[in-house]
């Protein structure tokens, strides 16, 4: 309670509340320019948090990572161009609401089914990281090691073209966690003579490279793109009968949101995705999906901002992230000598709750701003591309350089974002790289501890419940996606 | 294989190889090299590596890329592969761009390479008014002086100009 009411406190600071106003603001912004996402908002906004204190840093990116969810929805509606993943299903049946002139409407139920779904989800993460938190007291590094695989192997299942691909990739972001001196040995491993890698690469850089250089190179090869923009009336509260229409969708896609953003590695867009295709399942009347069904909006968007507060829940409970975005918090929490886990919740109370407090508030935040200011925020995407991405190029540079002040850093960054777009134009994506440079580490050094306490003996790792169910876990999901097909084939064919 | 659906929807014709094969092989190719490289690390004394040398978990992790590698390499016959539209050339030039940007940040400075970028980037991307060019050439890099250098206190090596 001392915790809760500190944290409050800390919000009375003009300073903190501005920084999450502005996080707020800035994440909408972020989240409605297509290709700007909130995961690259973060990835760039890092750097910069560094010289600052830990609550004011992490209240700024998780308001940032809140309200980013919600702005791609906005260019999703009047532009068929979603700002951000996550709102990719909700451009199924906004943008022909907007087309039919009732952009206003599908606009005020975004932001209304967001804010629900986003409040709901901080409420789980307030209940349920603790709990989590105080299983992790019985993890030993075993547990943490298939723990870790298991996150690992939900790459396999989040979107992307291929499982496999998202595995590599996943895979491929461990090795890169093993560039630079081993701490066990001291011996440098793939540093190439360069002294600056014996530190070993820094996920920052990499991220920033694998988002924002990767998106600028997209970007270059699109600048014939033609967007269409339908016409805002003004942006009004759903009405009741909307509400009874939605009620069930709204409730649904809580728990569908809540449950995918628990589960490591997986976020908002899958979550979305499925919040969908269940507001769609579920309707009596399906004849208006994918021509402008309320439902087709309440839906997604109530479900990837229930994944918000949840993927936090692993992120701060166990140090595993539960989306993209959360990876990057992770990393900042890293970074700012904050070891996530079930310690955090000991040893700093006070600056969980002031980022539950700083979520709650983003959400507030972005749903005011989200009925009165949607129409301004909707402008964001007459910012001619000519200017913007090479004013974004310029602050990822920025951004690499600042962490350590080493030019290193930015050719790592370049280096990324030219090596992103080749791996995406053959189906790779970034976020499972990440993911496996921010879990390398974990990974390897639990695995040598485990095999120090079990004397080497593999087998032993069998003789421990939870290990064995993290293992199984994690073999049903590396699994699933060639279960999926061969299941999807049998029924095609039968 | 024949017709396939390729980006944006447009059939486009069957690639000669199924694409991901190439790409198992490609990635198969990285793994052998960084393997190779593996070789080469110290070894550290028994007392301190505690059985664990600093190559075992590379290679590990390599093993398994390889495994991953193999098994997209089988599944690429089963799915058709469309071939690639080719790359724009206006990424090439981007990519050039973003290498000679890092450059001119090394050796001029950061804010001459700024302004350079600045004012070169929408060019290059086909923007030909001059009175949107020049004011964003000058008024960007002046505000990311003003926020970083200023305000945030992010310290850039004047380089060759000495502009700091």
């Amino acid at each position: 309670m001392d915790a809760f009411l500190a944290a409050g406190a800390a919000f009375l600071d003009p300073y903190l509340l501005g920084l999450v106003l502005v996080g707020t603001v800035g994440g909408v912004l972020v989240g409605a320019m297509p290709g700007l996402s909130s995961t690259m908002a973060t990835a760039l906004l890092l750097p910069f948090t560094l010289t600052m204190e830990p609550i004011p840093a992490i209240a700024l990116l998780s308001a940032l990572y809140c309200a980013g969810t919600y702005g791609g929805s906005i260019t999703a509606i009047l532009v068929n161009a979603p700002g951000a993943p996550p709102a990719a299903a909700t451009a199924f049946d906004g943008y022909p609401l907007a087309q039919q002139g009732r952009a206003g409407l599908a606009l005020g139920m975004a932001a209304v089914s967001s804010v629900i779904g986003g409040i709901f989800s901080v409420i789980v993460l307030i209940v349920a990281a603790p709990m989590l938190a105080r299983v992790a007291y019985d993890f030993g590094p075993p547990e943490y090691f298939a723990l870790s695989l298991f996150g690992l192997s939900m790459l396999a299942t989040i979107s992307g073209e291929s499982a496999l691909k998202n595995l590599i990739g996943g895979a491929f972001g461990v090795l890169l966690a093993t560039v630079g001196m081993d701490f066990t040995t001291g011996v440098d491993r793939f540093t190439f003579g360069f002294w600056e890698l014996s530190e070993g690469i820094h996920f920052i850089p990499v991220m920033i490279g694998l988002f924002a250089g990767c998106e600028f190179l997209t970007q270059a090869g699109q600048l014939d793109r033609v967007q269409v923009r339908a016409a805002l009336d003004a942006v009004r509260l759903p009405g009741w009968h909307h509400f009874r229409q939605c009620a069930g969708t709204i409730a649904r896609s809580c728990g569908i949101g809540t449950f995918i953003g628990l589960l490591p590695a997986e976020g908002g867009t899958v979550a979305a995705m499925i919040g969908y295709n269940e507001a769609k399942r579920w309707a009596k009347d399906k004849s208006l999906f994918g021509k402008g069904d309320i439902r087709g909006i309440a839906g997604p968007e109530t479900a990837n901002n229930a994944a918000t507060g949840a993927a936090m829940v692993p992120t701060l409970a166990l140090g595993i992230p539960g989306s993209a975005t959360t990876a990057i918090i992770l990393g900042a929490l890293l970074v700012h000598g904050l070891r996530p886990g079930p310690h955090l919740f000991t040893e700093t109370p006070t600056l969980l709750y002031a980022i539950f407090l700083a979520m709650l508030l983003a959400n507030v935040v972005f749903g005011m701003f989200g009925l009165i200011g949607a129409k301004l925020f909707a402008r964001v995407t007459l910012i001619p591309i000519r200017f913007l991405w090479p004013s974004v190029f310029v602050l990822a540079c920025i951004g690499a350089y600042a962490l350590e002040q080493s030019v290193l850093d930015v050719w790592i960054m370049v280096g990324a974002g030219l090596l992103g777009f080749v791996l995406k134009r053959y189906g790779f994506a970034a976020a499972p790289i990440i993911m496996g440079l921010i879990l390398g580490e974990l990974v390897e050094n639990s695995l040598k501890q485990s095999l120090i306490i079990f004397d080497h003996e593999w087998l032993r790792f069998l003789e421990r419940p939870i290990v064995v169910t993290f293992l199984a876990l994690t073999l049903l999901s590396a699994l699933w996606p060639l279960v999926s097909v061969w299941r999807a084939r049998r029924a095609a064919a039968g | 294989m024949g017709m396939s659906q390729g980006e944006g929807g447009a059939a486009a014709p069957a690639a000669r190889f199924p694409r991901d094969l190439l790409v198992a092989v490609a990635i198969l190719a990285f793994c052998a090299v960084a393997y190779a490289i593996t070789l080469g690390f110290a070894k550290a004394p028994a007392a301190v590596a505690q059985n664990v040398q600093p190559a075992t978990f590379p290679r590990l992790v390599l093993t398994v890329i390889a495994v991953l590698c193999a098994a997209l390499a089988v599944m690429s016959f089963r799915v058709d592969s469309a071939r690639k539209r080719p790359v724009k050339p206006m990424v090439g030039a981007t990519a050039v761009m973003m290498v000679g940007f890092v450059i001119a940040f090394d050796t001029l400075g950061f804010i001459a390479a700024m302004v350079l970028f600045a004012a070169a980037m929408p060019v290059l991307w086909g923007e030909r008014r001059w009175r949107r060019v020049l004011p964003f050439a000058v008024l960007f890099p002046a505000a990311v002086y003003l926020v970083f250098v200023v305000g945030l206190g992010v310290h850039f090596d004047p380089g060759l100009l000495g502009i700091n």
